[in-house]
C-alpha cells in the first residue's frame, strides 16, 4: 500500500467535501482544483517509471483544462455576483421551476 | 529512510494537511492560501516522482495563474471591502459521509492492487524527452490545448466584462 | 273472394250497414247532430229492406275465410245464413229500424243523440254478427261487443245515478256469464279437436249456457234486466225484443246439436223456473217498464224451456213473435211516458201505474197498440203469441215421460195463466179506470208508425195462414214447430179462464196491490247485495289491507333494501374505487413532489446525490 495513493484519496475526499459543504462559489472552485490535483497525483505516481511519459502528458492536459475551468468559472462567479449580489450557489435557483 | 523518501513524506503530509485545512477553515482567503501550500507541496511530490515538467507547470499555472484568479475573485465578490469573506457550511453530515465513504472505497481499491514499485530514475534526460514527445507525439493535443486556453481566455474576458452586460 | 255472388254482397251489406251507421254517427260533428237522426234510420231502413230481399231470395249460404292462425290451427271467419239466421236478421233489422224510427221522435231533443244512434248502430251490428256467425269465437267477439254497447245504452243518461248503476250492474252480470261462456267455448273447442268425453262435453255446454243465462237474464242472473229499464225506452224495446236477450236464446238454438241429455235437463229446469219467477214478479210491480221487463224474463224462460225440451223451432218461433209484440208493448209504454213527461207541471213518476189511469180516451192509438200486443203476449187466439205459445205447450205435451209431461205442461199453463193476469192488470190500471190526467197529446207520427207496425206484426198472419194452427206460409222456417189440437184447446181455455179471473180480480180494485217481497224479485237481488256484495266488499277491504300491509311492506322492504345496497355501493364507490384512484393519484403526486424535491436548483445537493449514487454503484460493483 502506497502512501501516495492514500494522499490522493484524502485529497479527493477533501475536495469533494469542500464542493458539497462550502456555501461559496469560490470555495467550490477550490474544491474542484483539489480533486483535479488528486487525479494528477495519481497520474504522475503511476507513470513514475514509465519512459513513454503518457501519464505526464495526461496530467499536463488536465492542468490546462483546470486552468480553463478556473478562468471561466471565476468569470461566471463574478458575473453571477454582479447580477444576484450573492455568490452562494444554492441561492441561485432560477432554473428550479 | 533516504532523504528523498523523507522529503516525499514531508511534501505529502503538507499537501494532506493543507487539503484538510481548506476543508476546515472559514475564511475564503485562508483557503486560497492553503490551496497554494497544497499545490506547491504536490509540485514537490511530482519532482520526486520524475515529473519535473509537470511540477514546473503546476507551480507556474496553478500558483501563478489560478491562484491569482481566485484571489481576484475573492476580492471582487466580497461585498464590503476590508471585511473577510467568511463561509458557512451546509450538508455537513451527508457530505462527510460521502467523503469518508469515497475515500474508504478508493483506499480499499488501491490496497487490493500491487503497486509496490520503488521510485527510480528514468533513463535519459526527462525534460529533454518530454519536450521531444510534446512536440512530436503529442503535438496535436498540445495545439488543441493552446486553442482551448485561448477560447477560455476570450470567454472569461467576455463573460466577466461589464461592457457586454451593459450592452444587453 | 273476388267472385262474390249477389247474395254474399247482400249479406256483407246487411252486416256492415249498421256499423256504417254507427261510424257516421260518431263522425258527424256536434253542431249537425240532428243529421244523425236522419242518417241512422235511413241506413237501417236500407238494412231492413236488404235483409227482406235476402230472406226471400237467398239460399243457405256459408262464407268462410281464414281469420287468423295460431300455429297450425286456423281460426276461420265464418258466416252462415240458414233458415234460422235468415229469419233472425229480418227480425233484428226490422225491429232495429222501427226503434230507430221511434227514437227520432222519442229522443229528438236529447243532447247526446249522436252517441245514442252510434251505439244503437253498434248494438244492431253486434246482434247481426251473433246471428250470422258460424263459429263460437267469432260469436264471442260479437257477444262482448254487444255487452259493451248495451252498457253504453243502458247508461245513456249516466248523469242519473240509477242509470249508471243499472249499466254497471248489467255489465257485471253479463261479465259473470261471459267468463263462463269463454271457458265453455274453450272446453267445447278442445272436445271437438281431441276426444269426445261426454262429461266434458256436458260441462262445456253448461258453461256456455251460463253465458246465455247472463245475457238472456235467466235465473240466477236475471236481476240486471229490470234495472236496465233506466235506459231510454226505445233501447229497452230493442234490448228486449230483438237483440241482447234474444242473443242468448239464439245461441242455444245454434249450438243445439252440441247439447247433451243432462245439459238439456238443466236448461229446461232453469227455463221453467225463470218463467214462473218472472211471471210472479211481473204481477207485483208498479213500474210499467219493470212489469214489461219481468214479463220478458218470463217469456225468455219459456223459450229456454222449449230448448230444454228439445223443441228449438218452437223456441225460435216464440222468439220471433215475442220480438214484435214485446217491441210493440215497449214502444207503447214509451209513448205513454213520452206523452206524460212532456206535460207541464208534472211531478209524479209517470212510469208508476198507480199514477196512471184512464188513458184510453187520451191516447187511443197507444191504447189500441197496447191491447193488441198485450193480448198477443197473453196468448189470445188470432194473435201470434197464441201460436208460438201453443208450439211450446205442444213440446211439453209430447214428452214421453208421463211425470215430466204433466209437470211441464202444468207449469207452462200456470205461466200463461199468470201472463194473462199481469197483462190485464197493466191494461186495467193504465188505460181504464178513472182519468187522472187532464190534457194529453198523442205521440208524433214518427213514433206512432212503428207502434202500429209492431201491432200489425203481432197478428197471426205473420206466422201462419190458419189463425189457430201453424200451417201457414212461414211454416218452412219452422219445420220442427208443431202444435197439437189438444194443446191449442187447452191453451185457449186457460187464457179464457185467466181472462175471466183477471176481470173478476181487478175490476173491483181501485188501485193495484202488491206483495213487497215479490216486488223486489223475491228479495234475491237484495240477498245478492247483502251476501255477495258485502262479501266482495269484505274481500276488497281485506285485499286492500293485504295490499297495504303485505305487498306494500314487501315493496317497501325491497325499496329499502335497494336504497341500502345503493348506499353501500355509493360508499364503496366513494371510498374504495375513488379511494384507489385518489390514492394512485396522490402516490403519483407524492412521487412527483418527491422527485421534484431533488430538482431544487441546489447545485451542491445535486453533486451530493450524484456522488452518493456513484458510491452506491461502486459499492455494489467493485466490492
Amino acid at each position: 500500500m502506497e502512501h501516495t495513493l492514500i494522499l490522493s484519496s484524502i485529497l479527493f475526499a477533501a475536495g469533494l467535501m469542500t464542493v458539497i459543504v462550502k456555501r461559496n462559489a469560490i470555495m467550490v472552485l477550490i474544491g474542484i482544483e483539489l480533486m483535479l490535483n488528486a487525479a494528477n497525483l495519481n497520474l504522475v505516481f503511476f507513470n513514475r517509471n514509465n519512459p513513454a511519459l503518457s501519464g505526464h502528458f495526461f496530467a499536463l492536459f488536465v492542468i490546462v483544462v483546470a486552468v480553463c475551468e478556473a478562468a471561466v468559472g471565476l468569470a461566471i462567479v463574478l458575473r453571477v455576483y454582479k447580477y444576484y449580489q450573492t455568490s452562494i450557489p444554492d441561492q441561485l435557483t432560477e432554473l428550479k421551476d | 529512510m533516504s532523504l528523498i523518501s523523507l522529503a516525499l513524506y514531508i511534501f505529502e503530509a503538507l499537501a494532506g494537511a493543507a487539503a484538510l485545512g481548506i476543508l476546515l477553515v472559514r475564511n475564503v482567503f485562508h483557503a486560497a492560501l492553503l490551496l497554494i501550500v497544497c499545490l506547491i507541496s504536490l509540485a514537490g511530490v511530482f519532482v520526486i516522482y520524475n515529473a519535473e515538467f509537470i511540477a514546473v507547470t503546476q507551480i507556474l499555472v496553478y500558483a501563478g495563474g489560478v491562484l491569482v484568479l481566485i484571489v481576484f475573485g475573492i476580492m471582487l465578490s466580497s461585498r464590503i471591502a476590508g471585511k473577510p469573506l467568511v463561509v458557512t457550511n451546509q450538508y455537513v453530515l451527508p457530505a462527510s459521509l460521502a467523503g469518508i465513504l469515497s475515500a474508504g472505497i478508493l483506499i480499499k481499491l488501491f490496497s487490493e492492487q500491487p503497486f509496490a514499485q520503488q521510485p527510480g530514475a528514468l533513463p535519459g534526460n526527462p525534460m529533454n524527452q518530454t519536450g521531444i514527445a510534446l512536440m512530436r507525439d503529442y503535438v496535436l493535443p498540445f495545439e488543441i490545448a493552446g486553442i482551448l486556453l485561448l477560447i477560455a481566455l476570450i470567454g472569461a474576458a467576455v463573460t466577466a466584462s461589464s461592457f457586454y452586460s451593459k450592452k444587453q | 273472394m273476388t267472385n262474390l255472388t249477389p247474395s254474399e254482397i247482400l249479406l256483407a251489406l246487411v252486416l256492415i250497414l249498421p256499423l256504417v251507421s254507427a261510424g257516421v254517427s260518431f263522425i258527424i260533428p256536434e253542431r249537425y247532430s240532428w243529421a244523425t237522426s236522419l242518417t241512422a234510420p235511413l241506413l237501417l231502413l236500407v238494412t231492413a229492406i236488404l235483409s227482406f230481399v235476402l230472406f226471400f231470395t237467398s239460399e243457405d249460404l256459408q262464407v268462410s275465410a281464414v281469420w287468423f292462425s295460431i300455429g297450425a290451427t286456423e281460426i276461420p271467419f265464418s258466416l252462415l245464413l240458414d233458415a234460422a239466421s235468415r229469419l233472425m236478421i229480418v227480425v233484428v233489422s226490422t225491429v232495429s229500424f222501427l226503434v230507430h224510427l221511434y227514437s227520432m221522435g222519442y229522443m229528438g231533443y236529447d243532447q247526446k243523440i249522436t252517441r245514442y244512434f252510434g251505439m244503437l248502430g253498434l248494438f244492431t251490428f253486434s246482434m247481426l254478427g251473433i246471428v250470422l256467425a258460424n263459429q263460437l269465437i267469432l260469436t264471442f267477439v260479437f257477444w262482448e261487443l254487444m255487452g259493451f254497447s248495451s252498457y253504453m245504452l243502458i247508461g245513456h243518461w249516466m248523469e242519473k245515478p240509477a242509470a249508471a248503476r243499472a249499466a254497471q250492474k248489467a255489465f257485471l252480470f253479463n261479465r259473470i256469464g261471459d267468463a263462463f261462456m269463454l271457458i265453455g267455448i274453450l272446453i267445447t273447442w278442445i272436445q271437438q279437436t281431441s276426444g269426445n268425453d261426454p262429461f266434458w262435453q256436458t260441462t262445456g255446454v253448461i258453461c256456455i249456457f251460463l253465458g246465455v243465462v247472463g245475457k238472456s237474464a235467466q235465473l240466477p242472473l236475471s236481476f240486471w234486466l229490470p234495472d236496465a229499464m233506466e235506459g231510454p225506452t226505445p233501447v229497452s224495446a230493442l234490448l228486449h225484443a230483438a237483440t241482447m236477450v234474444a242473443a242468448g236464446v239464439f245461441l242455444l238454438i245454434r249450438i243445439n246439436p252440441l247439447l247433451t241429455e243432462p245439459a238439456l235437463t238443466v236448461i229446461a229446469i232453469t227455463g221453467i223456473a225463470t218463467a214462473l219467477f218472472g211471471a210472479v214478479c211481473a204481477l207485483n210491480q208498479f213500474d210499467i217498464k219493470k212489469i214489461l221487463a219481468y214479463s220478458t224474463v218470463s217469456q225468455l224462460g219459456l223459450m229456454i224451456t222449449a230448448i230444454g225440451l228439445g223443441a228449438k223451432d218452437a223456441a225460435l218461433l216464440h222468439l220471433f213473435t215475442h220480438a214484435f209484440f214485446k217491441a210493440g208493448l215497449f214502444l207503447a209504454a214509451g209513448s205513454i211516458i213520452h206523452a206524460l213527461s212532456h206535460q207541464p207541471n208534472n211531478t209524479l213518476d209517470v212510469q208508476d201505474i198507480r199514477n196512471l189511469g184512464g188513458l184510453r180516451k187520451k191516447l187511443p192509438v197507444t191504447f189500441m197498440v197496447f191491447c193488441v200486443t198485450g193480448a198477443s203476449l197473453a196468448g189470445v187466439p188470432l194473435l201470434s203469441g197464441f201460436l208460438s205459445k201453443d208450439s211450446i205447450l205442444t213440446a211439453a205435451w209430447n214428452l214421453s215421460h208421463p211425470t215430466t209431461q204433466f209437470l211441464f205442461t202444468a207449469l207452462i199453463l200456470i205461466v200463461s195463466f199468470l201472463t194473462v193476469l199481469y197483462t190485464f192488470r197493466m191494461i186495467r190500471f193504465v188505460f181504464l179506470g178513472n182519468e187522472s190526467q187532464a190534457t194529453l197529446h198523442e205521440s208524433p207520427w214518427v213514433m206512432r208508425i212503428p207502434m202500429i207496425l209492431c201491432a200489425v206484426a203481432s197478428s197471426w198472419l205473420l206466422v201462419s195462414l190458419n189463425p189457430l194452427h201453424i200451417s201457414g206460409w212461414f211454416i218452412h222456417s219452422f219445420p220442427g214447430a208443431e202444435a197439437s189440437a189438444i194443446a191449442s184447446i187447452i191453451s185457449a181455455v186457460t187464457v179464457l179462464i185467466a181472462l175471466i179471473a183477471a176481470v173478476l180480480l181487478y175490476s173491483k180494485q181501485t188501485s193495484p196491490k202488491t206483495i213487497v217481497m215479490l216486488q223486489n224479485g223475491f228479495g234475491v237481488d237484495s240477498f245478492y247485495q247483502r251476501t255477495i256484495g258485502s262479501a266482495v266488499l269484505y274481500f276488497a277491504s281485506a285485499a286492500e289491507a293485504t295490499d297495504k300491509k303485505v305487498l306494500d311492506g314487501f315493496l317497501h322492504f325491497i325499496v329499502y333494501a335497494h336504497v341500502s345496497i345503493a348506499h353501500g355501493i355509493a360508499w364503496f364507490d366513494q371510498y374504495i374505487i375513488d379511494g384507489v384512484v385518489d390514492t394512485s393519484a396522490r402516490l403519483v403526486k407524492w412521487a412527483g413532489s418527491f422527485t421534484r424535491s431533488f430538482q431544487g436548483g441546489k447545485i451542491q445537493l445535486y453533486i451530493f446525490w450524484a456522488v452518493a449514487g456513484l458510491i452506491i454503484f461502486l459499492f455494489f460493483v467493485l466490492i
